[in-house]
């Protein structure tokens, strides 16, 4: 379970990110976090594994306070939660079997890490989590030939590699086409129910986030200012996130439609 | 658009659309330009005292002596063997070590890595200085110290290659992705194993294609240190060319191109298996 109380957030610029924000994310829900660029999304879903830091409140993952953790804890507390992002962030010249791989260094020997020894346990696990989203054929190729697509896919094999209990995925669709984009979200929709991992997304897409996610969190300048079913989310409610008229996506907009 | 003086002086050209819009086309800086650069090779030409007539009175004595390297004295052969292989040790003693210190030199330069300016500021100043140092400059100087032979030309091999791989490599690392590493510190990797696998599968094989470079281009300079007294192929070469013993002269010349074409082609192979 996750559970923001009374959370606060300010850049050392100034900015604030996150205002007074209050929330519960039991175990193994779908959670969609839109809002407009900029809206404090980032750094919602960044705190939760201390990628950034809050300036108050208390932010409870299992039962720990994140804040209260030092150094190698951190570390620890990270391997529970997996990450998705963007770009993908892997490291594309070198194969996809050694981008999965790279999830299991922190619990390996000192020489086999250093050396880059993987134990056979580790290939194979490695090997099934690529078969789980459907590029085990792919296992020797080197990154950079890979498709958009297959490669967030191997950062999602990466993640799953790491048996997180928590999936938080930052734009993971946001540069990939539509029909690429629908085979992740497809994906992240069967990892969630098979293996009751919790998943947290941002995405810009409103019609992927009403159609896939159980649960939708509108964020506007740093405040939560819509939380509940995505058979709830009504134009309004939309009006309401993104604020501005002319920033409003339509929920019949043809071009979202087709997605 | 802002005016300058030039733009005064040689007006734009202005093209109007029918709705009538105009957009302005500078124009050309390049005869300015171009005359700038005649006006520096004019004034290059007076402060040298380049004599192009000479180059066609004397310019004939170039082809007696290539002419006189034919046939190459291939009797020569046996008192060459020894001196190339001293210039290919020293080149590849000395890119091998200049290579391996590179890699802390850049490490400690990348201003992503090591996050003290003070730091990377002084390590890149560091490798500066060390490349305004001509490479035959050390040599001669490495001969005071150490004596004439090959450890004075090894060691200026030694010094240029750690400071052009370390400057290539500083850059490379400043502009690597820094996506992985954030990856890698996500799943619970300290700074060191998000380094080690992250930062180093992106430039390794950059590395060793510089490394391989700098090798190559060593071996081509490594036969010109012998001039300065630091041993192999190059003393060889002066005391012949000393004797005018041109036959003698065009054997190791023979000798030393097919030696460094050959390391050129296997290097570049490698190169390319690497990018």
């Amino acid at each position: 379970m996750i559970e923001f109380i009374n959370v606060n957030k300010t850049y050392p610029n100034g900015v604030t990110a996150l205002k007074d924000v209050n929330l519960k994310i039991e175990q193994g829900e779908f959670v969609a976090i839109i809002g407009l660029s900029g809206a404090g999304k980032s750094t919602l879903i960044r705190c939760i594994n201390r990628m950034h830091e809050i300036n108050e409140g208390t932010l409870n993952v299992d039962g720990v306070n994140v804040s209260n953790l030092r150094g190698k804890q951190v570390r620890d507390f990270r391997r529970k939660i997996g990450m998705i992002f963007q770009s993908f962030n892997l490291v594309t010249r070198t194969t996809v079997l050694n981008n999965v791989l790279v999830s299991s260094v922190p619990e390996l020997s000192f020489w086999r890490k250093t050396l880059g020894l993987f134990p056979k346990e580790k290939k194979i696990a490695a090997l099934e989590a690529l078969d789980k989203v459907g590029i085990l054929d792919k296992a020797y190729n080197r990154v950079d030939q890979l498709s958009g697509g297959q490669q967030q896919r191997v950062a999602l094999a990466r993640t799953l590699a790491q048996n997180p209990s928590i999936i938080l995925a930052d734009e993971p669709v946001a540069s990939l086409d539509p029909v690429t984009a629908k085979v992740v979200m497809d994906d992240f929709k069967r990892i969630n129910q098979e293996m009751e991992m919790s998943i947290l997304i941002n995405i810009h897409h409103v019609e992927l986030a009403l159609e896939y996610a159980d649960r939708v969190i509108g964020v506007r300048k740093g405040e939560v200012v819509y939380d509940g079913k995505s058979e709830d989310v009504t134009q309004d409610v939309l009006n309401n996130i993104y604020g501005s008229l002319t920033e409003v996506p339509h929920m019949d907009d043809p071009e979202e439609a087709k997605v | 658009m802002e005016e300058t003086v030039y733009d005064k002086i040689f007006k734009p050209k202005t093209y109007t659309l029918e709705n009538g819009k105009t957009v302005k086309q500078r124009a050309s800086r390049t005869p300015l330009i171009l005359l700038l650069v005649l006006i520096a090779t004019y004034a290059s030409f007076r402060t040298t005292g380049a004599d192009l007539s000479l180059l066609l009175k004397r310019g004939n004595q170039f082809f007696v002596i290539i002419i006189g390297m034919f046939p190459p004295n291939f009797e020569f052969l046996s008192n060459i063997w020894g001196p190339l292989f001293d210039t290919i040790q020293m080149s590849l003693l000395g890119s091998l070590a200049g290579a391996l210190v590179a890699v802390p030199l850049a490490l400690l330069s990348s201003s992503n890595i090591i996050k003290n300016a003070f730091v990377n500021g002084f390590f890149k100043f560091f490798l500066s200085i060390l490349r305004t140092l001509p490479t035959l400059v050390l040599a001669l100087i490495f001969t005071f110290l150490f004596g004439l032979g090959t450890m004075a030309g090894m060691l200026s091999i030694f010094i240029f290659t750690s400071s052009y791989v370390g400057k290539l490599m500083y850059e490379h690392i400043e502009n690597v992705d820094m996506g992985a590493f954030e990856a890698n510190e996500s799943m619970g990797l300290s700074k060191v194993e998000a380094f080690r696998y992250a930062i180093i599968p992106e430039v390794l094989p950059t590395y060793l294609s510089v490394s391989l470079y700098a090798f190559e281009g060593n071996v081509r300079y490594a036969a010109i240190l012998g001039y300065v007294g630091a041993g192999g192929i190059g003393l060889v070469l002066n005391e012949r060319l000393g004797w005018r013993d041109y036959p003698s002269v065009g054997m190791v010349l023979l000798v030393l191109m097919i030696v460094v074409f050959i390391i050129e082609r296997v290097s570049e192979y490698f190169r390319r298996k690497l990018s």
